[in-house]
């Protein structure tokens, strides 16, 4: 009983660490930034396949594979920046804080989704593809307990990408130009920031990261299918809203908490329910604490 | 003398609703030169426009020579202005020291920052006491000092100013007064916009009059009567 409880937490903390790095990502992108940019997960599995399609048709190392992932996300991060966001950046939609023109860029960046999805799927239209394995041996051994090594290296890329964003945000000059477009947009161009550079460079770094995530669940899972972009989006944005939108290390702990109330519901009620519960309590906890959204919306919390 | 800032025929549109309907003025180097006029004239536009938050229609904006109508905010900034905008907009979420850093953003002498950073807290005390403080945290007064400060940090030559008295207690007014002066003494060439006339043309070498849009007087203090000067600025010109 006690043993089961202990291998789950395991299991658990396994699928933790991939919902925080990517939670990480979109914590920079929805909580950070404030753009609904519904293409993000997809962005990180077209990276995926880019890699994924190289490797069938060339010989190329783990390192390569894991630039390659990097490369194509931001390709694509890049490439929804300049096509739902950019054209938003204007006076009048800053100034507003503009509803109509967000709603714009999040139904456009929905539709590059689309668009990323059928991309893959024309490169490689099998279902599943593999994908090279991260670690090829044996599980670590904690007494009678199983912990994968891969958790291990996602986990701690979540904590090392963590502590260089906040490096970024707090110490140069660039993370000064972040937190002054996100504080006061307009403030920002008067004291002579670019917002439309400023914007398209962190559209990048946030992809770069999600490539990141993406190389790595990938080489864990040792597989990839289109359906890689729905399921980064799905659980990145739950463990960010269990972290509290907006900050780094809440992204990594709602991760983790997401990670584990999935395998013990799993334990306890079955595969079928694992989703269905982990949903159930995020919407209670939505419902009835509404403010834990908003409690850390502003980047000053982002430390 | 001879004008810094040229502004010929701009005009400035949210729309089809013209704010600015071609408006002539000009700004003499290292003067004090005040734009006054009723609310709703386009004085805050013609700022903004100016700063190249807003594009103008049509026109020319000349900047010691050059044309900048058009530019957008950054290089406008690049060239040597800065404006102080209506309610300060001071990033609430930063302390005052990086509100201080991002006003010297497009400047890389990082020795020469730390000593105008050093400036500040001499010319504003209450800055430096409360220099790690959050920018929302600061009373209106200390925000206006602050927005002052922030658009120093980037050395300009012509300073804009939209409204700096506005809502700020009588003592408080003053001494944004006192500070306008003083920077001029310095060498900035000023650029003010005010509802406070009185105030404004104790301060203004020189001083237009702003009416839906456009320039309705221009003259030096003394050549108007301040009764209708401050008359045409809250009411406009016409007669009741």
């Amino acid at each position: 009983m006690l043993a089961d409880l202990i291998q789950n937490t395991l299991d658990g903390l396994t699928a933790g660490a991939a919902y925080a790095l990517l939670a990480v990502g979109f914590t920079l992108i929805f909580g950070v930034l404030r753009r609904v940019n519904l293409s993000y997960g997809a962005a990180i599995m077209l990276g995926v396949y880019f890699a994924t399609w190289t490797s069938h048709h060339f010989q190329v190392g783990l390192l390569a594979l894991a630039l390659l992932t990097i490369a194509g996300a931001v390709l694509a991060g890049t490439y929804v920046e300049r096509l739902c966001f950019a054209p938003h950046y204007a006076a009048r939609d800053l100034r507003t804080g503009a509803s109509s023109s967000s709603i714009a860029a999040m139904v456009a960046s929905f539709a590059l989704w689309m668009q990323f999805e059928e991309a893959a799927i024309l490169a490689l239209p099998k279902h599943l593809y593999a994908f090279p394995p991260l670690y090829s041996g044996e599980p670590l051994r904690l007494g009678s307990f199983l912990l994968r090594v891969e958790s291990l290296y996602l986990l701690a890329a979540a904590i090392a990408v963590c502590l260089l964003l906040h490096t970024i945000l707090y110490r140069t000059r660039f993370g000064l130009a972040v937190r002054a477009v996100i504080d006061v947009p307009m403030a920002a161009q008067l004291v002579g920031m670019n917002v439309s550079s400023v914007f398209v460079r962190i559209f990048a770094l946030a992809s770069a990261i999600g490539g990141l995530a993406g190389f790595l669940i990938a080489a864990s899972h040792e597989q990839v299918t289109p359906m890689l972009g729905m399921w980064s989006t799905i659980k990145g944005m739950l463990a960010m809203m269990l972290g509290g939108l907006g900050s780094l290390p809440g992204a990594v702990a709602g991760g983790l908490v997401l990670g584990l109330l999935e395998a013990h519901s799993q334990w306890y009620f079955g595969p079928q329910m694992r989703d269905l519960i982990a949903y159930l309590l995020i919407f209670v906890l939505l419902a009835l604490r509404p403010a834990w959204m908003t409690r850390w919306t502003t980047i000053r919390s982002a430390s | 003398m001879s004008a810094l800032l040229a502004i010929q025929d701009v005009v400035t549109a949210y729309g089809k609703i013209e704010a600015l309907r071609g408006v002539t003025l000009a700004v003499e180097e290292g003067s004090i030169t005040c734009l006054l006029g009723p609310n709703g004239a386009g004085k805050t536009t013609l700022m903004m426009t100016v700063a190249g938050i807003l594009r103008p229609r049509s026109g020319s904006i000349r900047f010691g020579g050059g044309e900048i109508a058009g530019a957008a905010p950054h290089r406008i900034v690049e060239q040597g202005i800065a404006l102080v905008p209506e309610n300060r907009l001071v990033f609430p979420h930063m302390t005052v020291l990086e509100n201080l850093r991002a006003g010297a953003y497009q400047r890389n002498d990082r020795g020469g920052i730390a000593a105008d950073i050093d400036r500040m807290f001499v010319r504003f005390p209450r800055l430096k006491e409360r220099a790690a403080q959050e920018g929302g945290t600061l009373s209106g007064g200390e925000q206006q000092m602050l927005s002052v400060a922030r658009a120093l940090m980037s050395r300009p030559k012509l300073m804009l100013m939209d409204e700096p008295s506005l809502g700020l207690a009588p003592l408080v007014v003053e001494e944004i007064f006192r500070i306008i002066t003083e920077l001029h003494r310095d060498g900035t060439t000023i650029f003010l916009v005010e509802q406070n006339a009185h105030m404004a043309l104790t301060v203004a070498h020189h001083f237009y009059l702003i009416e839906q849009g456009r320039i309705t007087f221009s003259g030096d203090p003394g050549s108007l009567a301040e009764d209708e000067v401050i008359h045409r600025a809250y009411l406009g010109s016409a007669k009741v």
